[in-house]
């Protein structure tokens, strides 16, 4: 074999790989966005029979158009802004302190057995204690404020993706630490450079728990604590007035704002790591 | 360049724990041999025989019960930069690139980052693979992973290259292809190789000379020259013989050190 040094291998050589999904992408996302809303339609049309001709008290079923209505004002009057921006300020800053702490944390344990010796105990005691049972210690602590939910979310996003961490670092293929130690990782350059690449698709996984338990902790305490905005406050606020047409609204905003994240920040994470590199299955 | 010296080097493990008294097994015991700057050496034998576990210790990997590896006489103490290995299962980084994956030693050594891409290149250049350098290793045929071990393994130029079986994984054709680039590579850059295998064809095709280590413990139970000149062909009746050679020494019926075209 001789080594191509051409102008044309130069040049080749930059080229990215194509693949089937990208030449048939506005058909593939086309058929994508139908299998997304067709459900959606179904329900919403379910519910409006149910709302209009089910017999149920309007106050307690109300119709599609009542409930859009109650969204319409929420968003005209500024509160599910102010609702919206509370909410995932708290989310996003108790996620990426979890995150970053239980990534290094769960890395360690998974690669020294020092730390692994010394944390599994530990951290096995605190998995039996849920976020939400250290809700009366926080408010202790931090009275009815703030502080009070951001550190019961850092204690859940933490704890969990150390778990999801340490177990992804363990299962990692012996070869590719080997190879990493040949080619001069060590120390900290081994956790940036092997370890945590090598187990991102657990990493991600963590993160995706940690989310989803994180924003239903979230939603519980802000109807607990004392906040001026946020999605679960307002919910609250709403049976506290009686405003039922704003209770189903305020949940539907909470339900589309999981299913943004989830669409657009985990989706993207993944598509930017583990299937561009092909470390997971891509289902056909 | 650099040599690679092996002295009176034992490995034993650990095997059953009885009332606190370890039983321990013996791989290999007082092994001896030295490879010269520039040359080719095979390390064949029956699987289980420690050439694997010869390879660890040469990397820095593993660590020997007594004697030492030395590295252009200096003692080998853990990994380093100085020996460049090809794995078996490839152990390529799956989130890095082609080019990325022969630049990772690169950046272990703190070259600057405007030369660590070029000299990437010229290594991605070398096994061959410039119209692949963008590609992530899941793409790649098994053949094309192993050229982008050897490429990341060579990239750090190192004294020494330890390769361990790198072909075994491979199917037939692909390993003859590959034995043909290797072969090609090596007269190009005449780096001094440490190779275990259990294809006798294999080490007779690439390697200056072979040791056989066979027995238990093990001990290089014969050592074969080989002055075939390059690229060898397989059908030529020295090649068989020493191939036959070889065989028997591995099976068994022979003991004694042959030094072929000595004379």
């Amino acid at each position: 074999m001789k080594s191509e040094k051409t102008l044309t291998g130069k040049l080749l050589s930059n080229q990215v790989p194509v693949d089937s999904s990208t030449v048939l992408l506005s058909a593939g996302s086309l058929r994508h966005f139908g299998e997304f809303m067709v459900p959606i339609a179904v329900l919403l049309a379910l519910w409006e029979l149910v709302a209009r001709f089910g017999g149920l008290p309007p106050s307690l079923f109300p119709p599609l158009e009542d409930i859009f209505r109650a969204l319409l004002k929420m968003s005209g009057d500024g509160h599910l802004a102010a609702d919206l921006a509370g909410t995932f300020t708290r989310l996003f800053q108790s996620i990426a302190i979890g995150a970053v702490f239980g990534t290094i944390v769960g890395t360690c344990m998974g690669h020294f057995r020092m730390w692994e010796r010394a944390l599994v105990v530990p951290m096995n005691f605190l998995l039996a204690i849920p976020g939400t049972a250290l809700f009366p210690l926080t408010m202790i602590w931090f009275g009815l404020t703030e502080a009070a939910i951001i550190s019961i979310l850092i204690y859940e996003v933490a704890l969990t993706v150390t778990v999801m961490t340490w177990t992804g670092v363990k299962s990692i293929d012996n070869s590719l630490i080997r190879a990493g130690r040949v080619f001069g990782a060590n120390g900290l350059s081994m956790l940036w450079r092997v370890l945590i690449p090598a187990a991102m698709p657990s990493i991600i996984s963590g993160y995706r728990i940690a989310f989803s338990r994180a924003w239903r902790i979230l939603i519980i305490a802000e109807m607990l604590v004392s906040v001026s905005a946020g999605l679960g406050y307002r919910l609250y606020f709403a049976r506290e007035y009686f405003q039922y047409d704003m209770v189903y609204a305020g949940l539907f905003v909470v339900g589309m704002s999981g299913l943004l994240i989830e669409r657009v920040i985990l989706r993207t994470l993944e598509s930017m790591t583990v299937n561009r590199w092909g470390t997971v299955r891509e289902l056909k | 360049m650099g040599e690679l010296r092996v002295e009176q080097l034992s490995k034993a493990f650990p095997t059953a724990q009885k009332w606190g008294r370890s039983k321990w097994h013996t791989i290999f015991n007082n092994l001896q041999f030295s490879i010269k700057s520039g040359e080719f050496v095979c390390v064949i034998g029956p699987s289980g025989c420690g050439k694997s576990t010869l390879l660890s210790i040469a990397a820095g990997l593993e660590e020997a019960s007594s004697g030492s590896v030395y590295v252009n006489d200096s003692p080998v103490r853990g990994p380093g930069l100085d020996r460049g290995v090809v794995f078996q299962e490839f152990a390529l980084f799956p989130w890095l690139t082609v080019r990325g994956n022969i630049a990772f030693g690169l950046k272990s050594k703190g070259v600057p980052q405007a030369e660590v891409l070029a000299r990437a290149d010229k290594y991605v250049d070398l096994v061959g693979l410039s119209k692949f350098a963008d590609y992530y290793p899941s793409r790649l045929s098994g053949g094309m992973r192993q050229r982008v071990g050897l490429g990341r393994a060579l990239a750090i130029e190192p004294s020494v290259l330890l390769m361990d079986e790198p072909f075994g994984a491979l199917d037939a054709l692909t390993r003859e292809n590959m034995q043909l680039a290797l072969s090609d590579i090596w007269q190009e850059t005449r780096k001094t190789v440490l190779f275990i295998t259990h294809d006798i064809d294999e080490a007779v095709f690439l390697s200056d000379r072979v040791l056989v280590l066979n027995e238990t413990p093990s001990r290089i139970v014969c050592e074969l020259k080989i002055d075939l000149p390059r690229a060898r062909d397989r059908s030529d009746p020295q090649f068989q013989w020493l191939v036959k050679q070889l065989d028997s020494a591995i099976r068994g019926d022979n003991n004694t050190t042959k030094h072929f075209g000595d004379n």
